[in-house]
């Protein structure tokens, strides 16, 4: 069975460590710090058809997860829901006017939040990556589609063009080879 | 706390029935630096414009009090409670 050792990991990476592994085994062994590492990723297993057991070492916990018996009902959500990319290419959603467009791409984050199927990685680009940076509205929600094992990508270069660089605060900065695999790797892509 | 929702528990929800208004209402209370996040209205609480604006208890007074002056006052304000919205003021009427 396949440890993952996700002690010192910062909030949403332990479920994003868990969500990989999960796409290769069904059964693992987890180690976590305790507090939200720890119930965010058995949040995140148990909503994935998956049981968990505890136990606790000291200054860690060791979770041990596998499949429940309604496992392949939830295995087809899952792999169907895995599919989805979402690539975000502006601040704003669709276009009209500047101040409607902004508000409706910040309903839209705001909603994914509470939809039953999520994408599984969105990526942000041009102007979109203000989204995902300091001061953007966006970022509790984004926190929250992270901690539920959606992986959120801003592009590199266009930080960079913004002066952005620093100011990142949720998710991993990529590059357009990683975008482009992603893109063309999956069958749905859902651009906005 | 409902992971799947822009909600923590205690806090106040404003409903607002046009999205013109929820949009000045947003603009006028950031002007005063109160603490507020426009989120879309829960399913529970189905509106119009499908708009709410969320603040916390403590800034209620300011809230109510910039709204009416700006004569934005909004539909009704739900709190969440217990994993549930409870209406507790309408316009024009006294709960």
């Amino acid at each position: 069975m396949q440890t993952v050792d996700c002690r010192k990991m910062d909030c949403p990476a332990p479920v994003i460590s868990v969500k990989k592994a999960l796409e290769t085994d069904t059964e693992l062994t987890v180690l976590l710090d305790d507090g939200a590492p720890r119930e965010n990723v058995i949040r995140f297993v148990k909503n994935r058809g998956f049981q968990v057991t505890e136990k606790n070492e000291n200054n860690y916990w060791t979770i041990t997860i596998s499949p429940t018996g309604n496992f392949e009902k939830t295995a087809v959500r899952v792999s169907a829901d895995h599919d989805q990319v979402i690539l975000i290419t502006s601040d704003k959603l669709g276009e009209g006017p500047e101040e409607l467009g902004k508000l409706l791409m910040r309903n839209l984050i705001h909603t994914l939040v509470e939809v039953e199927t999520l994408p599984s990685k969105i990526f942000f680009m041009n102007s979109g990556v203000s989204l995902t940076c300091e001061g953007s509205e966006l970022l509790e929600a984004m926190e929250k589609l992270a901690n539920l094992g959606v992986e959120i990508f801003s592009c590199g270069l266009c930080l960079d063009f913004f002066g952005l660089k620093d100011k990142l605060r949720i998710g991993n900065t990529t590059n357009m080879l990683t975008t482009a695999e992603s893109l063309l790797s999956t069958t749905k892509v859902i651009k906005l | 706390m409902n992971n799947r929702l822009m909600v923590q528990e205690g806090q106040l929800l404003a409903i607002f029935n046009s999205g013109h208004r929820v949009m000045k209402a947003e603009n006028l209370l950031k002007s005063h630096n109160i603490c507020i996040l426009l989120i879309p209205a829960p399913r529970q609480l189905q509106t119009d414009c499908g708009l709410a604006i969320r603040f916390n208890e403590q800034d209620r007074d300011t809230v109510m009090s910039v709204l009416e002056q700006n004569e934005l006052l909004p539909e009704f304000i739900s709190r969440y409670s217990s994993a549930e919205f409870v209406t507790i003021w309408k316009h024009n009427q006294t709960l």
